[in-house]
């Protein structure tokens, strides 16, 4: 028997999951709408980081954004949780890699996280500690799904027969 | 004794009844996480592909058509002033407000070293601000700078063009305006007008651009002399490097 206070417990995740899965959807959908209409653009940013070669940069920066949409949706429907949230982490975990690896090589680039990004014009400086600080606060919410993928109002929820 | 034994038999099947359902939901549970996550990866692999087939075509729309102005020089992506010993590499966007400071700066610089023949100036005419104005000011710029090289007027439009820059997040200038700045300069022919009007070398500026990146110009303005990036475009670096490169 379920007692009293687990019950809430439970339920109380439920809606921290339920919050976490729509705040990450917001932010790929966010993140990979801004990019999607100049692609070419977002390849140049991929190759403002100088870790592949334009071509390969290229094929990146035009997967990308449609990768981020899908994701997206994915997690907007509730479809997949924990393995969508699992991709999200490993995306934002290369990207956390990238800015870090950017910085430490002193380029001045704009992250193109939430734009097509490229290189700084002069007096700009670049917001490392900023993006990677943002990018570490969507990854705790790619990490609580993870760990508690049950979420209210999800396509998950309703294909396993408990809503 | 017959009652208690009933009552036995039943909390039996009902739990009985229970495993078999929670086995069933498990069974289920695993079902729909194997075929949701099977589903997921095609999917995402599926929008990757998608991805790549739009940005392909996105690329070959933009450079259909492409004329490349016969005056260009570097691969057909830049336009010579001097004709100096030094080699000095300029990329600019029309748009980009950096390089409207550099062209301030060290425009005058320029000049003199062109005039006394100590370099020669490669412009660059890239586009990577077209979502800084609403009408894809950067490539429309870049072609009619295109078009005013081909007229015998890069030196004198480009001046133009970044004495008239428009700001970011507007509209930039329209196509009439860019044909009259070409007109203050002495492009007056229909040549050039028309070229303006057709954006005859909008695939070149496209072009210019990819070349660009390809080699690794991320930003504007960028300025190479003898082939080396200044970190820092300014009219005295320009001039200490010029001097290193022995002019």
């Amino acid at each position: 028997m379920e007692t009293g206070q687990s019950a809430r417990t439970r339920i109380g995740w439920l809606w921290v999951s339920t919050a976490a899965r729509l705040g990450l959807a917001a932010v790929w959908l966010v993140a990979g709408g801004l990019k999607v209409g100049d692609l070419a653009a977002s390849g140049r940013a991929v190759n403002a980081y100088r870790l592949f070669p334009y071509d390969v940069a290229k094929v990146i920066g035009a997967a990308q954004p449609f990768l981020e949409i899908a994701l997206g949706l994915l997690l907007l429907a509730g479809l997949a949780v924990r393995l969508s949230a699992g991709i999200s982490a490993g995306l934002l975990v290369i990207f956390i890699a990238g800015i870090i690896s950017a910085w430490a090589r002193g380029l001045q680039i704009d992250c193109g996280c939430f734009s097509t990004g490229g290189e700084l014009g002069a007096g700009q400086s670049p917001q490392y500690a900023w993006d990677l600080l943002r990018d570490a606060g969507f990854l705790l919410l790619a990490g609580i799904l993870l760990w508690r993928p049950r979420t209210r109002y999800s396509i998950d929820g309703v294909l396993m027969g408990e809503q | 004794m017959s009652g208690n034994n009933r009552d036995r038999a039943n909390r039996d099947r009902a739990r009985a009844k229970r495993v078999v359902q929670e086995q069933l939901a498990k069974e289920r549970r695993r079902r729909v996480t194997l075929w949701t996550s099977l589903g997921v990866v095609v999917l995402l692999v599926v929008v990757g592909l998608i991805g790549w087939g739009v940005a392909a075509n996105q690329e070959s729309d933009k450079t259909a058509g492409l004329t490349t102005p016969s005056v260009a020089v570097d691969e057909g992506t830049a336009f010579a002033v001097g004709t100096g010993p030094v080699k000095i590499d300029i990329y600019e966007d029309f748009i980009c407000p950096a390089c409207g400071q550099f062209e301030t700066g060290a425009a005058s610089t320029i000049d003199q070293l062109v005039a006394a023949n100590k370099v020669t100036v490669q412009y660059h005419p890239i586009a990577i601000l077209d979502r800084a104005s609403s009408t894809e000011y950067s490539t429309r710029s870049a072609a009619a700078a295109a078009a005013a090289a081909q007229g015998g007027k890069f030196a004198e439009y480009h001046k133009a063009l970044f004495a008239n820059q428009p700001e970011e997040g507007g509209a930039g200038l329209d196509d009439a305006k860019l044909i009259e700045l070409g007109r203050s300069v002495g492009l007056t022919d229909a040549a050039f007008a028309d070229a303006v009007n057709n954006g005859t070398y909008k695939a070149w500026a496209t072009k210019v651009t990819d070349t660009a990146a390809a080699r690794g110009v991320n930003s504007t303005p960028t300025v190479l002399v003898g082939g080396k990036a200044l970190e820092s475009p300014t009219p005295q670096a320009l001039m200490a490097a010029v001097g290193a490169a022995g002019a």
